[in-house]
């Protein structure tokens, strides 16, 4: 088994400079940028998308050109690219800014010009600062080299692109509190509906929101086409993907496959095993949001389909597998403290009830729980994620409430006893 | 303390950038933190201003994000991932670890103004955990032994640019994946080592 | 648009309009959701999840919250459902398990939403067994409202009313998730004119008013609806009493007029009803001092007096608070004492108390605005006072239309405030210092292109009393011209316009000063007016008031008018009188008593009917409703009268508008070289507000404005400096503000320290020393 290389084949080829604009574009960089002006014909590059089948990377795998097509009309009308990475598990973005920088830019002249957009933001995590660096350092070689800026291309069409940093909030990676944080304002979701970010998005005007990504797969599909795109893969999974494998593997990174093998077999493949060749006893298929599978189901399929069918979600593409020893109430416990810290504070279930399951869980962890803690974790659970079912009912604006609860219900469900032994015995009184 | 033209001029080239003057409020609070070391009231002063809001507006988007620091901080600002991936990973040790050496609780700066110590949630180097940033360049597969040898580096030292290429030399091990470029650039402040404008000028 | 569409809710079909809010629609239809952030007058946001609901969609049941969803044709809904009822359940108990259990000492214990809904939906006992948040109990946020954060439910209220309503956000949520609190920002407290507003609808006791601490309980109250007196809008509010005193006034949804929204000054303007300073049996001045006398030797003394002068020319200087009622007793007097009776038969003896009164525009050329003409209007144009220091809430009624799409145009120079909301400010390069049109409205082509052929509503009224008005003239009949124009004559005092429809010509101050005959034996009558003190006018109308033979003072407090008179007889005041007040949209609402009159106070009516009484004249006034009933029959619409039983029927709760006939006869002041211009502010130094404790240091700030350039040429680089005219000099604070033009420069009028300042001589202003640094040496 090996990786397909698209997005991440010039970085492979060219190591040590592959962030160059001169190294790029010895290796066939902005052609599809060229060949999109030359051609000139922006709907042909919209229905190339669409042939491609590309479904978004960020985590909720919306077909990447119907969003496109969703775009409404305007004048001022822009791009941003999510940069926002920060799903625990996930660094898959931080490779494609770091080592490819102009395959993003060139990604997203390409769009700018199928959607008419003169303006593009690509909002950047603030703790990738290096990324940043090298990404705005290409953005300045793409401007000296007339590929942004005014007439660019000799087009007659002008494209700017701003290279915002974020400021620690994974939030922000929700696109509409992206988009308010982007307006400096609070990174809080915004009411859906009525914001759609193509029809009103940023500055309440139609924008594009894009994972990097996605965006950085769009000259590959240019140059060669939809169609081509569309035959790697599996049918709903088309294409190849970047996964992060992290947690207790031999040997964690980002690997670039098409869709379509098992779990196990990724994790024996690219992990090379597990560490101290132990065995799996539960990890994470797609994100610290996705509820988790066990050792027993690895031969699930890396599809978006089958991993939904199971349960949970392929969501940004992190895996992370956490061996036989592994203190699963901990484990449980670093996630909900994650969602209670990365909360906006808006809604009262997400504010309050996830510290309400970070504090419970603490208590168990460190021994002090009560015999009623797991329903009354589970109750909590419930009221701010309804039925405790997948996909998630919501009490709350954003999923990321929900989020939280996806740790827990994993935990209640296939590792009851190991919260049950770190309680206290029931005892049962005389009338019970 | 108020700012000076220089910088007010940066500002306003900055916000010249944005089609509304409040999208640069996130990057004039970089300047306010590179220059303090956090967002003081002089600054969010300067900002409300430059960019036409109120105050308290400014301090309301300031503190809903963790990296404009609310209270001054040290030369170097000392940041642990505790997120799933380093948890599983031991990170607990190198907090403990960091916490000994410097004595500081989380959110906590040492009298010297040296380190700021925090516990924080994901920063994208799950690969290589348990990883830290120092001013947020990230050192990643950094074991409990390394932390320590890195602590006492930055106080022993005590350098004026911190390059995570260099750090991970010296005291990161596995990294998420192949840095391959080298690269020499960093940061001098507790603000992230970037420039919205000019960043290649930084080093 | 706005056509009725069919949903269903609880299995029972009901109807609403097209694009209603859920919540809003079953409230319609008396269907209440529980809800803590959402405020019909603010924009959803959706945060505290207490009223949600299933819906049916085509993935089956959703809950979604009913204040952000709206209704859609064949929606179905269920609002009590298990799902529903857990849910909320839910809600409640995270909103409790940080909530401190202190109800016992929460002012708003017993109108607590949340206690509510926590008695009716909520958990029997707390599943949360850690420590609950904490924060620095109550902290002050500005002069007259404590911020209690341990209480706060985050519900975005506050924020919401000061960001979109008000426009001065300067309350906002600070940090994020479960540490998020409401604060201000430290050096820049929560100083607004409407910060009231925001404790009436916090939904439990985060935010208190400094005046109403611990004063009662919600359950000890008695209230009655009535009509504020602060300006001329007439906002509707429910004033509250306990134990025989006022402890609280609150704005009502008036959907005509306020909304529901007050100003402070109407919200905190009332301790003075019950200050030890009021004046509460009548005093007779004999030598230089006061001495109480019965009503009875009052009105001897009156007749007396009026005999011994022997045909006195009588004169009656006029204040904004008097209800129709007593105008039109005044009236009668005024008459009586004049045209019938005594001197100068040929004039109207009675002045009303506002130095920018003038003519206005009336008469059937001019159609009279109504505030709800502002949400309809394409161009809003404003040339008056500074609206938002004197009619506050005609200001958010503005802002409103503005931001539901209206253009603003703004003339200067007084309504810098509202500059940067407007499309258009015209400042020095169109209004001149002394407030002249420089260039002819059909020259401004920002002007012509807004309002031509277009639906307008302008605000017009002097901006200082040296403003001659041809230039106003020239503009409302080029508006009135040009466009569908509806016309707010912008005279802000309480109930002025009450005056001028019940009294039969009023005159202005300076035909006071004018007209009075030194040589002539006098006796003029003060009627809830302190022009000594807040008149350009107030020195010549000192000598005048002491170069009287006799001088009665109907008023509340000795102040720096009624201390000239030789007899004050005291009154009542809101609350403690019936009656009605007309607005600036002439309006008819109706002001209740709740109170007794305190002491031996009277109401005005009645003193002056015991004069015409003692005098010998036939009148007999039974009570304020036989007047009201008299001054109804000279209403021109006889249709639709403001009568107190109309007024109180469901239909004319909020008003009725109603026209007569008004007769202003002033003249433009000769003067106009003035050198500094005095403005009113909404705080100043008015009896009623010194002697109200909880507000009475919101008049105390002393500061002048004016543009950088005439900052320099005084010199100034400070923040701080001395205005210095003659042996005066004042401490002041000095704003910058570029909207105004060079060599102008604007000063407070009726406030502490600015009293002996006179616009029309020169003055300096030199640079004082930072107050910071003051502070430190």
């Amino acid at each position: 088994m090996k990786e397909t290389l698209l997005l991440t084949k010039h970085m492979r080829e060219n190591p040590e400079n592959s962030h160059l604009i001169e190294v790029y574009e010895k290796n066939n960089g902005y052609s599809a940028a060229r060949k999109v002006f030359k051609e000139n014909n922006p709907g042909d590059v919209i229905e190339e998308i669409k042939t491609s089948n590309i479904r978004g990377r960020g985590g909720a795998g919306f077909p990447t050109g119907v969003k496109w097509g969703f775009l409404a009309e305007d004048e001022e009308r822009y791009l941003v690219i999510n940069a926002d990475e920060s799903e625990p598990g996930t660094f898959k973005d931080r490779i494609l800014l770091e080592r490819d920088p102009h395959q993003l830019i060139e990604g997203i002249i390409v769009t700018s010009f199928a959607s008419n957009i003169s303006k593009a933001f690509i909002y950047i995590r603030g703790e990738y600062a290096k990324p940043a660096r090298r990404v705005q350092d290409a953005v300045e070689q793409a401007y000296e080299k007339g590929y942004l800026g005014k007439n660019i291309f000799d087009s007659g069409k002008d494209l700017d692109v701003v290279v915002h940093l974020g400021a620690g909030a994974y939030i922000c990676g929700e696109e509409t509190a992206l988009l308010n944080s982007l307006e400096g304002r609070r990174g809080e979701p915004r009411l859906k509906p009525p914001y759609f970010p193509a029809v009103k998005g940023l500055y309440n005007k139609p924008t594009l929101v894009n994972n990097v990504e996605t965006i950085s797969s769009v000259p590959w599909i240019i140059n060669n086409s939809g169609k081509d795109y569309a035959k790697l893969g599996v049918e709903g999974s088309t294409g190849t993907r970047i996964f992060s494998l992290s947690g207790h593997v031999n040997t964690p990174g980002n690997f670039e496959i098409e869709m379509g093998c098992s779990f196990g077999e990724f994790i024996d493949n690219f992990g090379n095993g597990i560490k101290e060749n132990k065995s799996v006893k539960a990890y994470i298929p797609g994100g610290a949001s996705a509820p988790w599978f066990t050792g027993e189901q690895l031969d699930i399929k890396m599809t978006i389909d089958d991993v939904a069918n199971a349960g949970s979600m392929l969501g940004s593409g992190a895996v992370v597998v956490m061996d036989e020893d592994t203190n699963l109430v901990l484990a449980a416990k670093s996630i909900v403290s994650f969602f209670a810290h990365e909360s906006c504070g808006q809604c009262t279930p997400c504010r309050e009830g996830t510290t309400w399951l970070e504090m419970i869980l603490e208590r168990i962890a460190s021994g002090r729980g009560r015999t009623s803690d797991i329903d009354l974790l589970l109750d909590v659970c419930d009221n701010i994620s309804p039925g405790l079912a997948w996909p998630p009912q919501m009490t709350t604006i954003c999923p990321l409430g929900p989020s939280a609860v996806s740790p827990i219900t994993s935990l209640m469900g296939s590792f009851r006893e190991e919260v049950e032994s770190l309680l206290p015995k029931k005892v049962l009184i005389n009338n019970e | 303390m108020s700012w000076d033209s220089k910088l007010i001029d940066r500002a306003k080239e900055i916000i010249e950038l944005y089609p509304q003057k409040r999208s640069a409020l996130g990057p004039l609070l970089y300047l306010a933190q590179e220059k303090e070391g956090y967002i003081d009231d002089d600054s969010v002063v300067e900002i409300s201003k430059l960019i036409g809001i109120t105050e308290v507006q400014v301090r309301s988007v300031a503190s809903f994000y963790t990296m404009y620091k609310q209270e001054p901080s040290g030369k170097y600002l000392l940041s642990v991932c505790k997120s799933i991936s380093c948890e599983i990973n031991n990170s607990k040790e190198v907090i403990d670890n960091i916490k000994e050496f410097t004595g500081l609780a989380n959110n906590e700066t040492d009298i010297e103004s040296t380190f700021t110590f925090e516990e924080v949630e994901c920063i994208g180097a799950c690969g290589g955990a348990p990883a830290v940033q120092i001013n947020y360049e990230t050192v990643e597969g950094v074991t409990p032994t390394k932390a320590l040898e890195l602590c006492k580096y930055l106080k022993e030292e005590v350098p004026e640019v911190i390059v995570a290429d260099e750090l991970q030399d010296k005291f990161g091990g596995t990294k998420s994946f192949d840095w391959a470029i080298e690269d020499n650039s960093g940061t001098s402040s507790t603000a992230p080592g970037f420039q919205i404008i000019g960043t290649s000028e930084e080093k | 648009m706005s056509e009725n569409i069919k949903f269903t809710v609880n299995g029972n079909e009901l109807e609403a309009k097209s694009g209603e809010l859920l919540i809003e629609a079953c409230e319609n239809s008396g269907i209440h959701i529980p809800r803590f952030c959402w405020h019909k007058r603010l924009e959803p946001v959706g945060m505290c999840r207490m009223c949600l609901v299933e819906v049916e969609t085509p993935r089956g049941k959703a809950l979604v919250p009913s204040c952000t969803t709206e209704i859609t044709e064949d929606l179905v809904v269920e609002t009590e459902s298990e799902v529903v009822t857990k849910a909320q359940e839910g809600i409640l108990e995270f909103l409790l398990i940080n909530h401190p259990l202190d109800c016992p000492v929460c002012d708003k214990a017993g109108e607590c939403p949340l206690q509510d809904q926590t008695m009716a939906y909520g958990p029997g006992e707390s599943r949360f067994v850690e420590e609950k948040r904490h924060f620095e109990k109550p902290i002050s946020i500005s002069e007259i409202i404590l911020l209690d954060r341990e209480r706060c439910i985050l519900c975005a209220r506050c924020t919401r009313f000061s960001d979109e309503i008000s426009g001065d956000p300067l309350i906002e949520f600070i940090q994020r998730g479960n540490k998020t609190e409401v604060n201000t920002f430290p050096d820049e407290p929560f100083r607004s004119y409407f910060s009231g507003n925001t404790v009436q609808i916090c939904p439990v006791g985060a935010l208190t008013s400094t005046s109403y601490r611990f004063k009662a309980r919600p359950w000890d109250l008695k209230k009655v609806s009535s009509t504020c007196n602060c300006c001329s809008v007439g906002c509707s509010i429910e004033l509250n009493t306990s134990q025989n005193k006022m402890l609280r006034i609150l704005g009502e949804d008036n959907e005509f007029t306020n909304q529901g929204w007050l100003s402070d000054k109407g919200r905190y303007n009332f301790d003075y009803l019950h200050s030890e300073n009021r004046v509460l049996n009548i005093l007779n001045k004999s030598e230089d001092s006061f001495n109480e006398i019965s009503i009875s030797e009052a009105m001897t003394k009156i007749k007396n007096k009026i005999d011994e002068l022997d045909n006195p020319n009588v004169k009656f200087l006029l204040g904004s608070s008097s209800t129709n009622e007593e105008y039109f007793v005044i009236n009668e007097i005024g008459n009586y004492l004049n045209k019938d009776k005594f001197l100068s038969r040929d004039s109207s003896n009675i002045y009303f108390g506002d130095d920018l009164l003038f003519e206005g525009y009336f008469g059937d050329q001019y159609s009279q605005a109504k505030l709800e003409d502002l949400d309809n209007s394409e161009t809003i144009v404003v040339w008056a006072e500074d609206i938002k220091d004197n009619l506050p809430i005609l200001y958010l009624r503005i802002k409103k239309a503005v931001k539901n799409g209206s253009k603003l145009i703004v003339f200067g120079h007084t309504n810098t405030s509202i500059a940067g909301l407007a499309d258009f400010y015209f400042g020095a390069d169109i209004v001149s210092n002394k407030f002249e049109l420089i260039r002819n409205p059909n020259e401004i082509e920002d002007l012509k292109n807004n309002i031509e052929g277009k639906k307008v509503t302008v605000i017009a009224g002097k901006s200082t009393v040296f403003q001659k008005k041809e230039s106003l003239d020239k503009l409302i009949n080029f508006l009135n011209e040009k466009s569908e124009l509806q016309v707010f004559n912008a005279f802000s005092k309480g109930n002025t316009f009450g005056a001028l429809q019940n009294i039969d010509e009023v005159k202005g101050l300076n035909e006071f000063c004018n007209e009075f005959d030194t040589n002539a034996k006098n006796i003029v009558f003060t009627i809830g007016v302190n022009p000594v003190n807040s008149s350009f006018f107030g020195q010549k109308i000192k000598e005048k008031l002491i170069a009287s033979d006799f001088v009665i003072s109907l008023d509340l407090f000795v102040n720096e008018t009624t201390e000239l008179a030789d007899l004050i007889l005291p009154t009542t005041s809101l609350g403690e009188k019936e009656g009605t007040v007309t607005n600036m949209e002439m309006r008819v609402m109706k002001q209740n008593k709740i109170l007794p009159a305190p002491g031996s106070t009277l109401s005005e009516w009645e003193y002056l009917s015991s004069i015409l009484n003692v005098l010998g004249e036939d009148v007999n006034y039974k009570n304020e409703n036989e007047i009201n009933n008299y001054l109804s029959e000279k209403y021109i619409n006889q249709e639709k009268l403001p009568t107190f039983d109309n007024l109180n029927k469901p239909s004319n709760l909020f008003g009725v508008i109603n026209k007569k006939d008004i007769n202003i006869n002033i003249k433009d002041l000769e003067e106009d070289n003035f050198s500094l211009l005095m403005v009113r502010r909404l705080y100043g130094d008015s009896s009623t507000q010194i002697n109200s404790p909880s507000i009475s240091m919101l008049g105390a700030h002393k500061f002048i404005e004016l543009n950088s350039t005439t900052a320099k040429k005084y010199g100034i680089n400070s923040k701080v400096g001395n205005l210095i005219q003659g042996p005066n000099s004042i401490l002041i604070n000095i704003d910058i503000n570029e909207y105004l033009p060079d060599d102008l420069v604007i000063a407070p009028i009726n406030r502490r320290g600015f009293e002996n300042i006179d616009p029309c001589l020169d003055f300096d202003i030199t640079e004082a020393k930072n107050r910071e640094e003051l502070n430190v040496n």
